[in-house]
């Protein structure tokens, strides 16, 4: 419970500290400027990138922004107290700023609506061999985060096989259009600085949705700041005084493309469930708790117990008595 | 001893014909495959794909089919158990079977819709290891015709005459795991079960709708 008096107490500073600032300014200037397109329209006071080398990114914005509307609204829900197990199953959805979430949540679904969605329809006109070549493209260009992330988990092979398929890739590959690695057997896998964080044993935090960004959580907060400001080379890109629309539209590929790729798969867990955002809410932990495993299933300890010492799945019947037949004998 | 067996020699034949003809009799087979988790989960499969997702029946005879397969190879009860989780203890015993029937209605029309959608993939089973105190894991891979790939677990536990399915874990996602995820934050919003199955309900008619409607 400590993390929820810390929220709560923040709100209360941050609400405080708030009300000198020129707080309309600010957002207007991230909502609607430097936000997406990273064009400089003049604000740089609450940065909390200062050096030339941490400059801020596409995604940094989204995040700076986010953190500071979590802030101003997102103050800590209770658990309920009507009903006896409703505690229990409301820290099992580790989400105690559910009321906020849900709005984000509701702001991220008008924004893919009117959006994301017809970008994606628009960029379906690309051919879909093309389009595979821009995710790998993609996938290849990020591959310096899985890297890092891999050699601070200690995993040596893993490692060993993330720098092969960038070598291979981006020469027999093209500038890593074609997945050649994956032929030669050596398969992608996906790392990041929140993955890192859980191996160090750093505690997930609590659920987060994020506008555009989608789900996160605490700690991969954390990691998204950490890998989109140091491994991440459109960060090394944006170091080198190029314009800052160019990853302005990297990012916004970047967005379509990930939308794209999972638009079959959100369209069935949308129609499939009565509670998308709960439903996707948990797809999204559990997809991260096996990345984090690194594909391993999920030991059967980890599942929620009820009663103790008990399979979770066991038969609520007792098996019906033994009847031998005695076909023989008759 | 030879009186014996002169006398019941009748008797003796019927036995050795008996222990031969069920020795080849495919119902021994299927002995095997309901104890046994990876040709559990084959035999389930082949079914499926064979019966239903290749067959040329008109589309409400499939979904009857896989209703079938769905109660045969599952333990639907002791799903529903888990999904309702803590609340499970304070439902009555109408309250249950409403929520299992709807239950089982949402899966089989939420599944039913996707027929149209199979394009010769392929079931590889991968692995098989202990899970609980009388269960497996069974991994398997789904193969399109791309080559593309992704990964499907099966929870099994024995049960009385065979085992049954009790979780679908795919690419990571328990779908036991989700739906008792979402049910609860449904039921505090509801304020209780009851809401959670008119909602249910209400999503039933409209997933049987839209399967009327493609196709």
């Amino acid at each position: 419970m400590a993390h929820l008096y810390i929220i709560e107490s923040s709100c209360m500073v941050f609400q405080q500290m708030l009300c000198y600032a020129d707080w309309n300014n600010i957002t207007a200037n991230y909502a609607y400027g430097d936000l997406i397109t990273g064009f400089d329209s003049g604000y740089y006071g609450g940065s909390v990138m200062c050096s030339h080398y941490l400059e801020e990114t596409p995604i940094t914005r989204l995040l700076i922004a986010f953190i500071m509307a979590l802030f101003l609204l997102g103050c800590a829900s209770k658990p309920p107290a009507d009903n006896p197990d409703a505690p229990a199953a409301w820290a099992e959805e580790n989400d105690p700023l559910e009321p906020f979430n849900r709005s984000m949540y509701q702001l991220d679904q008008g924004l893919d609506t009117v959006l994301v969605r017809p970008l994606v329809i628009t960029y379906r006109v690309i051919p879909k061999p093309a389009r595979r070549a821009i995710s790998n493209v993609i996938r290849n260009a990020r591959s310096p985060i899985t890297l890092a992330n891999d050699i601070l988990q200690g995993e040596g092979t893993r490692a060993g096989i993330t720098v092969a398929r960038l070598i291979i890739n981006s020469t027999l590959g093209i500038a890593g259009m074609f997945d050649v690695a994956s032929e030669f057997g050596l398969p992608y896998h996906y790392e990041d600085f929140g993955q890192t964080l859980a191996a160090w044993g750093v505690n997930e935090g609590p659920f987060l949705y994020a506008p555009i960004l989608g789900p996160l959580s605490g700690r991969d907060v954390v990691g998204l700041t950490v890998d989109s400001l140091t491994f991440d080379p459109t960060a090394w890109y944006g170091w080198a005084d190029n314009p800052r629309w160019h990853q302005a539209v990297y990012f916004g590929v970047m967005v379509i493309d990930t939308r794209g790729n999972n638009w079959d798969a959100l369209e069935e867990l949308r129609k499939s469930s009565i509670d998308y955002y709960a439903t996707l809410r948990s797809a999204y932990r559990q997809t991260r708790d096996k990345e984090i495993r690194n594909g391993a299933p999920q030991p059967i300890e980890d599942l929620p117990i009820f009663e103790e010492n008990e399979d979770p799945f066991s038969s609520i019947k007792p098996a019906p008595p033994v009847t031998v037949t005695t076909a023989i004998n008759e | 001893m030879i009186y014996i067996a002169t006398k019941n020699r009748p008797l003796i034949l019927l036995l050795i014909i008996l222990i031969l003809s069920l020795g080849c009799r495919p119902s021994a087979a299927s002995e095997d495959w309901s104890r046994d988790p990876k040709a559990f989960v084959q035999h389930f499969a082949d079914i499926g794909i064979s019966q239903i997702l290749e067959s040329d029946n008109p589309k409400t005879e499939k979904t009857e089919q896989f209703r079938q397969l769905f109660v045969e190879a599952f333990d639907i009860p002791a799903i529903g158990r888990f999904v309702l989780g803590r609340y499970w203890r304070q439902t009555k015993e109408d309250q249950r079977t409403l929520f299992l029937g709807f239950f089982e209605d949402m899966i089989v029309y939420t599944w039913s819709r996707r027929f149209g959608q199979y394009d010769g993939q392929t079931l590889r089973l991968e692995t098989n290891v202990p899970d609980g105190k009388n269960g497996a894991l069974v991994t398997s891979s789904i193969i399109d015709k791309a080559g593309e790939t992704f990964t499907i677990s099966w929870r099994l536990r024995q049960r009385y005459q065979s085992l049954k399915i009790v979780d679908v874990i795919i690419e990571g996602v328990s779908m036991a795991i989700t739906y008792r995820q979402e049910y609860s934050s449904v039921i505090r919003r509801e304020n209780g079960i009851d809401g959670l199955i008119d909602e249910l309900s209400s999503q039933v008619t409209r997933l049987k709708e839209t399967a009327a409607a493609t196709n």
